[in-house]
């Protein structure tokens, strides 16, 4: 287990790799033996110089080739008397001009040595205080360092880039909100789950990461072949993590809707040739695979409900409700908050679900550099809602406890007067008890 | 970990929630009652029932839910020997770390084993936990607790401060997590613990400022990279049904009926005094007898004096929903459905801990250190 843990560390042929480059953005770029990878104007390099590297490593493009980069820990910065009161910007600063810019890169002057040149032509320079200088030169070398980072593909850092890149296609699903969603939904290795994801395969990308390739997975869907689920891309999931997974559709989930594909089928002496026989085949497989999956479904208890879709929750629920088992945890995500108070309102008034709580994510990230911390200037602001409940067997018999003191006292009322027989011990005890709560 | 059965077995750990506020473990004892508020049980009954079942009491006094424990669950219904990490943490931390099924982790201190539930279940079988308690008698009883949740495979209880004797073991964890009072005495032991072979990580639980810039400082020593530092918060809304809110034109039909209604009213005093003034003129020039009768009449006499034509005292504006009208216009034009509405509880968590992560690149020849 160790060493397939290990493994799966390193940087292998055929995995979507995710690069941090040092304006900080993100690029997802797929690497396969002998291909050459481009990012942009960092340059280009064969992606056999990443293979059987460890995830998290730093390179520097040189050339074609890459090369290693000692990991970098933050510089303690030295108080200084300096302050920026005599710097004006009165044009005293002479940059290097664009035509000098080129020579030097032309030559391949290092970046450490642009970047000095740069700062010998800054009059003001000396001027600055620590913390400027600081941040002057990360602005350089972030505009012309030839080096990036390789991310490893963890759900936290894989919703990261998703969030970054496009939040609409994964329903702002903010990687707090899917830890808590995953969490809640009690997701473990065995457990059997039914996902409804409209984020982009978000929650069935963390849902099978979490699951490592242990139990069952039926994601049900709106289109008629299994979804894309792009997000799964960036996961690099080792072929029998996403075995465990099957998906239906809204129409093939349905039990008293016969599934056209099962009526294809052709008799024995029917087939007249080889061609048509592995047509059949492949069909009757295919139908097969769907009926199990069916059935799978069917045989219902599972033990968590899982959604974040851009149909109605409500709609949802009403359909798979039947396939939940006892103590299910049915989460639900959604950008909106209307749209799950809704739903609570009418989970609520149903005795099948127990205590359905909606709560709103919240995160804040910290620049903690040695005497600079303070909450980024910058955060997200939606990371959407989401709606918990657990789904009960009712039992309409049962009295809740209010009612049987509410019953108890008017009796108590009603013999006293009525008849002066003073009340037994028994109902006395109730009466207090009442009072007392 | 605890049962996945569909029904309820004898001596399983089973959640017994009665109320939203009031949820408490139970671990099913034939031959043992439970007697709340919320009325008298027999272990027994709850025996073969399937979980998540409302249960009624024998003698009719409420019910309760039995629900499967999840970690969830048992840190909302945990005995509390420490301040526990909550869900926000919890699952972020996990996400961050990067625990999944396989995942071996090191966690100091153990406390009421909130977190060291969740992290049981999601590294599962394959995984490990080793936990270190410096609290003699908060070891014993979590590792108790462990026993009795099956978890006696998967976790590891230590009692020890690691901070002074470091932990039991060497290149071994891929994530470690430290709810110290010092996190940053503990790094260097924390960093033996990891493992060298690939990239790892960790994360330190502290609620002030001060305590994550000494471990950053620490961290940065140690050699760690990737610094980061996050807070997470649960916001909890409540959610309400409330009637359609009122148009402003409903007010401005009613202010405007008020004033008309004061209009007629005025008008009627003022047709009423000179009423009054031309009887009087007309009593006057009539016989003695009717004149001291008159004096008598003090009401209409002192309105006589106050009221001048065009000052009449004002009565206040009101916006009373009594004042005849209202009700007709708020039928007339509201929809009787309700809204549902959501808003945040007025009291809310502000604040857990500050959250800072850091990694451990794997020391491999391909890294050549001479910076």
């Amino acid at each position: 287990m160790a060493e397939e843990a290990s493994t799966q560390n390193k940087i292998r042929s055929g995995d979507t790799v995710l690069l941090r480059i040092p304006n900080g953005d993100t690029r997802s770029v797929k690497v396969e033996k002998d291909l050459i990878v481009s990012i942009g104007r960092l340059g280009s390099f064969s992606s056999n110089e990443l293979i059987d590297h460890h995830y998290g490593l730093t390179f520097e493009i040189v050339g074609k080739n890459l090369v290693v980069l000692p990991p970098q820990n933050i510089q303690e910065l030295e108080e200084t008397d300096a302050t920026n009161e005599h710097i004006v910007g009165d044009g005293s600063v002479k940059p290097v001009t664009p035509e000098e810019m080129a020579a030097m890169k032309e030559a391949g002057v290092h970046v450490s040595d642009i970047i000095k040149k740069q700062i010998d032509q800054h009059t003001n320079f000396e001027l600055k205080t620590e913390y400027s200088k600081d941040k002057y030169k990360k602005k350089k070398e972030a505009k012309y360092a030839k080096v990036f980072t390789t991310i490893p593909p963890t759900l936290f850092n894989v919703c990261e880039y998703w969030y970054n890149k496009d939040q609409g296609r994964i329903r702002d699903l903010r990687i707090d909100a899917l830890s808590q969603m995953l969490n809640l939904a009690n997701i473990r290795p065995g457990g059997r789950y039914l996902v409804v994801d409209d984020a982009s395969g978000l929650v069935v990308s963390g849902v099978l990461h979490r699951m490592g390739g242990q139990g069952r997975v039926l994601t049900i869907c709106d289109v008629e072949t299994p979804p894309a689920y792009p997000v799964m891309t960036q996961m690099n999931f080792p072929p029998e993590f996403k075995s465990i997974m099957a998906s239906l559709n809204w129409a093939t989930c349905q039990e008293d809707y016969t599934p056209i594909i099962s009526t294809w089928d052709v008799e024995e002496d029917q087939i007249r040739s080889d061609k048509q026989r592995i047509r059949v085949n492949k069909r009757r497989a295919a139908s097969d695979f769907l009926q199990s999956t069916r059935e799978d479904l069917f045989a219902g208890e599972f033990e968590a409900l899982v959604v974040a879709s851009e149909y109605d929750p409500q709609s949802i629920l009403k359909r798979l409700n039947k396939y939940l088992g006892g103590s299910c945890n049915i989460v639900i995500h959604s950008p909106y908050a209307q749209i799950l108070s809704d739903l609570q309102v009418v989970m609520r008034a149903s005795a099948e679900y127990l205590s359905p709580a909606l709560s709103e994510v919240w995160l804040r990230r910290y620049q903690i550099l040695p005497g600079r911390t303070h909450p980024m200037m910058n955060m997200s602001g939606a990371g959407g809602f989401i709606l918990h409940a657990t789904k009960v067997y009712d039992d309409p018999s049962a009295v809740p406890v209010e009612a049987h003191r509410r019953l108890q006292a008017k009796l108590a009322t009603e013999t006293q007067k009525s008849s002066d027989i003073v009340p037994s011990q028994q109902e006395e005890g109730d009466v207090a008890m009442t009072d007392a709560t | 970990m605890w049962s996945t059965a569909r029904e309820i077995a004898p001596g399983d750990t089973v959640i017994a929630w009665l109320t939203r506020d009031l949820i408490q473990p139970l671990v099913v004892t034939p031959g043992k009652d439970l007697n709340i508020r919320f009325g008298y049980y027999r272990h027994d009954d709850l025996v073969g029932v399937p979980y998540g079942s409302k249960v009624g009491s024998r003698n009719g006094k409420g019910f309760i839910h039995v629900l499967r424990p999840t970690p969830e669950l048992w840190t909302m219904a945990l005995p509390h020997r420490t301040q526990i990490l909550y869900l926000a943490d919890i699952a972020f931390i996990t996400s961050h770390l990067d625990i999944k099924p396989g995942s071996r982790v090191v966690e100091a201190g153990t406390g009421s084993g909130s977190f060291s539930h969740s992290v049981a279940r999601s590294v599962g079988k394959t995984g490990h936990l080793w936990s270190y308690e410096f609290h003699e008698l908060r070891a014993s009883k979590a590792k108790e607790e462990f026993t009795r949740h099956g978890l006696a495979d998967i976790v590891t209880l230590t009692h020890r401060n690691v901070c002074k004797d470091g932990f039991t073991v060497e290149s071994a964890a891929d994530a470690v997590f430290l709810d110290l009072p010092m996190p940053w005495s503990a790094i260097p032991q924390a960093k033996k613990a990891l493992r060298k072979d690939c990239l790892t990580r960790i994360c330190c639980f502290s609620p002030c400022i001060e305590q994550v810039q000494r471990t950053v400082t620490a961290l940065n020593d140690a050699g760690f990279t990737e610094i980061t530092m996050y807070e997470s918060l649960v916001r909890p809304h409540e959610v309400d049904q409330v009637p359609p809110m009122r148009s402003v034109d409903d007010a401005c039909e009613i202010l405007k009926k008020a004033e008309q209604k004061r209009e007629d009213k005025r008008l009627r005093q003022i047709a009423a005094t000179r009423q009054n003034l031309a009887n009087k003129r007309k009593r006057e020039g009539e016989a003695d007898l009717a004149e001291e009768e008159s004096h008598h009449d003090t009401a209409s006499g002192k309105r006589t004096k106050t009221d001048e034509i065009d000052d009449i005292p004002q009565e206040p504006i009101s916006l009373d929903r009594n004042i005849a009208g209202s009700s007709e216009v708020a039928d007339s034009t509201k929809p009787t459905a309700k809204t549902t509405v959501s808003k945040a509880f007025p009291e809310v968590r502000g604040h857990t801990s500050y959250l800072t992560f850091a990694c451990l690149l794997p020391a491999s020849p391909e890294v050549t250190v001479d910076a």
